[in-house]
């Protein structure tokens, strides 16, 4: 890692995105940037395929055509390790650890797999102490309450010193009171880290009070662009959401 | 608050062998002093069939690691003892340091493309795959008559040497086995330790694994191989002892054996797979008596282990003497990898 | 040419033989999730029930083979609820008390019944011929019974509510479960109708084959091929695959002779995984 050099990292830029699994089309020619350390954030109804698009940039799913770039590379199809290795990583809408070792092992782990230094942990304490993850240290992460789960996995996503995170909806499950952290959680990750943060959510609250900038996904295509506050004023946008209520497509993350 | 807080957390440090790996290895190499203490053949033959069925089923608890179930033993174990048959028969080649890189290397190297091929599958398939594959290996070994000698299989072992020593006897041969054994159980011991926190975050979550940039295939694809080369090392312990390499050494449905010894002595450590072994070889030497009851009495025990007691024979013990010091115990006791190193 | 329709006669009784172990093989599978290591032992069992109730007992051979049926059906209804179900959402578990299982089983038989080979041959003999074609009656019954076995269960998976809410819990269970259906008498039903199809088979083909304990092991394998080649929990994936398989085997035993067959099949497993890993009918799966 090039340490306190940290160089704002490359633009994400996801171009022309189709994706059909067998005869149903999940998206339509989705089209879209985001520059390098910036905050972007993705909402729709439920069924709009939030989840297949964080799964198609971070390389879990390849897209039937269209591509995704990272800067120069292309990261789409590539392998999901791969692309942690180029600083793209994503979390996960259910809680992600792993079970019945403690949150130190957690976040060691995460160190390790993405061969970074031990160091990091000193750039994270501020977040760890306010989480309350010090106080658990050496408890089994399945052990941990939900909320709890929820922020050790965003921390070990920023433990592997990201350039571009991929939060699938990070507030999901969280008690009212414990969604500051996630407002605490983002801006740590620009300013700390310089990391770029796509940012799928629900709570229009969170995305209207971070998000400068976000996007609309339904029925597979890309239907508003702009902030947030004008966004959700539009009626497309209004119908679009009194609308939806289909079941999220991808059921295929479980921890 | 903060910096000193997190340095202060990370100070203990956990010892790369817990205490299940010195014990196990203690035990394994014990059992070169077996041909000095006694001349009773018949201990000699138990010892010698308990390193080989342990060693053997290292195969299961290397792939155990990952929760991939193998039933490719047999496979890689004719593979090792056949390589070794046909070295030592065909090219007169007898050195036992040659012979055991030989039966090492030519089963791990085998492994990787079939690894490659398989470890694409989940679970299910995995299992069903491993077990064609023994099928596979057991038909090839009749029908390529030429290179294996078919259906008489291949006879008449020159004894092995070492440092031009001829290794003859029915001691020398346990030495044999023991020195196999102990570099098979070395090999794994050391290799499921230095990867410990990865084949760890596998087993419980491989999708997070990924997430956060570990190439899972590479460390799956890795341990089949390590897993081949140790099971090669029991084929060869078992073919020197035998002085013969024959397709029924190798049965498709021995898989359930080995499988059998590390599940029943508790999956959770090396050592859980060596008291397996140790016990089940003894108990099918004394069922013995009254005909061919012991697939039934591993049945049995399997379903049992299964149902009521998780953690097979080394679990219950554990948990036994956890009670005992009121949870505080620590080595022997604590089984789970303790993450408490980040690269090493 | 004769010579070559026989073989071919041959291959699709073989296959029809397949098909009955397949299908109870991929229902267990698509239906409880569980790979059952104990099928081969419940063919095996079929056998030795029927030789017994007919040599042994002296009973007509249809109720032998009714007697085969009910008894693996009641032992497999037994073993689900006593054993499978109590493990069933640990699918390794599940694989460790099948085997287990199977074990205990085959070893029973061998303790009740000893390793020889008993005498045990089919009621019906002599050999049916069409010019230079010969096929012998008993394999034709057997065909007969095995196809009127396999309509039997596509018209009960298909065309009944109980094959219905079957196939609805092997889409999703807990959904299943949340809709009413009746899990706790339809997981056992699926598991004991599988287990008697196999019973059933055994009972049918031992007399044409062979009757010993350990004939079980290659019935396994050849399920495992056959439903690995037909992708795991399609019935009809099953039955294709199951054909495909008997015919290999029955050509590849004539022209190409000894185990040759077995391996040209084995291989030919191993190539369909490579290039379509999910089967011939199997669903492709998305990446988890």
């Amino acid at each position: 890692m090039d340490g306190a050099n940290l160089t704002r990292g490359d633009a994400l830029r996801v171009e022309s995105i189709s994706k059909a699994f067998g005869g149903l089309k999940v998206f339509h020619d989705v089209n879209f940037t985001m520059p390098a350390g910036g905050l972007l954030g993705v909402i729709g109804p439920n069924g709009a395929g939030k989840t297949t698009m964080i799964n198609i940039i971070s390389g879990r799913l390849p897209p039937s055509s269209g591509r995704v770039m990272l800067g120069d590379t292309r990261v789409d199809s590539q392998p999901v390790y791969s692309n942690a290795g180029r600083g793209l990583v994503r979390s996960f809408q259910q809680t992600a650890t792993f079970n019945d070792n403690s949150i130190e092992d957690n976040l060691l782990s995460a160190i390790r797999f993405s061969g970074k230094d031990r160091s990091v942990l000193e750039r994270l304490a501020v977040l760890l102490e306010k989480f309350g993850l010090v106080e658990n240290w050496r408890r089994d992460a399945n052990l941990l309450p939900y909320g709890l789960q929820k922020m050790l996995g965003l921390t070990m996503a920023l433990a592997t010193e990201p350039r571009m995170l991929l939060l699938d909806e990070p507030a999901a499950g969280l008690e009212k009171s414990e969604r500051g952290n996630i407002d605490d959680y983002i801006a740590f990750a620009q300013t700390e880290f310089n990391c770029g943060v796509l940012l799928v959510e629900h709570d229009m609250d969170l995305i209207k009070r971070l998000c400068p900038q976000v996007i609309v996904l339904d029925g597979g295509k890309l239907i508003a662009e702009g902030a947030p506050g004008e966004v959700l004023a539009r009626k497309d946008v209004i119908d679009a959401y009194l609308g939806g209520s289909d079941e999220e497509d991808d059921h295929a993350q479980h921890s | 608050m903060s910096n000193a807080t997190v340095s202060r957390l990370l100070e203990r440090r956990s010892p790369f062998f817990s205490g299940y790996e010195w014990v196990t290895l203690a035990l394994v190499l014990a059992t070169f002093a077996v041909p000095f203490l006694t001349v009773n053949p018949q201990i000699m033959s138990q010892t010698n069939l308990i390193l080989i069925a342990a060693t053997a089923a290292l195969g299961v608890y290397i792939m155990l690691r990952m929760d991939l179930m193998s039933f490719a033993v047999p496979s890689f174990m004719a593979i090792g003892g056949y390589t070794v048959a046909i070295l030592s028969i065909r090219l007169g080649i007898t050195d036992v340091f040659v012979l055991a890189a030989a039966a090492f290397i030519v089963p791990a190297l085998l492994a990787i493309p079939l690894g490659w091929l398989i470890l694409r599958l989940k679970g299910v398939y995995f299992v069903l795959v491993t077990f064609v594959l023994t099928e596979i290996v057991q038909l090839l070994l009749f029908e390529a008559a030429p290179l294996t000698g078919g259906a008489n299989g291949l006879v008449g072992m020159p004894a092995v040497k070492i440092f031009g020593f001829e290794l003859w006897d029915n001691s020398h041969v346990l030495l044999t086995t023991a020195g196999l054994a102990f570099t098979g159980f070395l090999i794994t011991a050391i290799f499921t330790r230095r990867y410990r926190y990865e084949f760890a975050a596998i087993e419980k979550n491989d999708v997070l694994a990924e997430s956060l940039g570990l190439a899972c295939w590479k460390y799956k694809a890795l341990a089949f191989a390590v897993a081949a080369g140790v099971s090669g090392l029991a084929g060869f312990a078992l073919v020197n002892m035998l002085m013969t390499a024959h397709p029924t050494s190798f049965a498709p449905m021995s898989s359930v054996n080995y499988i059998t010894y590390t599940i029943v002595g508790g999956k959770a450590s090396i050592l859980g797979t060596l008291v397996g072994a140790i016990l089940l070889v003894s108990a099918t030497d004394y069922f013995a008596l009254s005909g061919e009851l012991s697939p039934g009495l591993y049945g049995l025990l399997i379903i049992v282990v299964t149902l009521v007691a998780k953690g097979g024979v080394i679990g219950m013990l554990t948990k036994t003497v956890q009670r005992l010091r009121g949870r505080n115990g620590g080595g022997l006791t604590n089984p789970k990898p303790a993450l408490a190193e980040g690269k090493s | 040419m004769e010579g070559f329709i026989a073989t071919g006669l041959i291959g699709i009784s073989l296959g029809s033989q397949y098909t009955l172990l397949a299908l109870g093989f991929t229902l267990i599978f698509g239906i409880l999730g569980v790979v059952n290591f104990a099928h081969g032992g419940f063919y095996v069992m079929g056998g030795y029930v029927a030789y017994y109730c007919s040599a042994v007992l002296g009973l007509p051979y249809v109720v032998a083979l009714l007697i085969a049926l009910a008894a693996t059906f009641v032992l497999g209804w037994l073993f689900e609820v006593l054993i499978l179900e109590r493990v069933i959402d640990d699918h390794q578990a599940t694989l460790m008390v099948t085997m287990g299982f199977y074990l205990v089983l085959a070893t029973g038989i061998l303790v009740i019944f000893g390793a020889e080979s008993p005498e045990f041959s089919f009621p019906i003999s002599g050999v049916w011929r069409v010019g230079d074609v010969y096929f012998p009656y008993a394999n034709m019954v057997v065909l007969g019974a095995c196809l009127a076995a396999i309509v039997f269960v596509f018209w009960l998976v298909y065309r009944t509510n109980v094959g219905r809410s079957l196939r609805a819990m092997a889409e999703d269970r807990t959904v299943a479960s949340a809709l009413g259906m009746p899990t706790k008498i339809l997981f056992p039903f699926a598991f004991a109708l599988a287990t008697g199809l196999a019973g059933l088979t055994g009972a049918l083909v031992t007399p044409i084959l062979a009757l010993a304990p350990h004939v079980g092991d290659p019935v396994l394998a050849f399920s495992f091929l056959t439903v690995i080649l037909g992708g795991l929990g399609s019935v009809t994936g099953a039955t294709i695959a199951a054909f495909i398989v008997g015919l290999i085997e029955a050509y590849a035993a004539v022209y190409l002779g000894g185990s040759k067959g077995a391996l040209t099949l084995f291989v030919l497993v191993l190539v369909i995984l490579v290039i379509r890993p999910q089967g011939l009918m199997g669903k492709e799966v998305r990446r988890a």
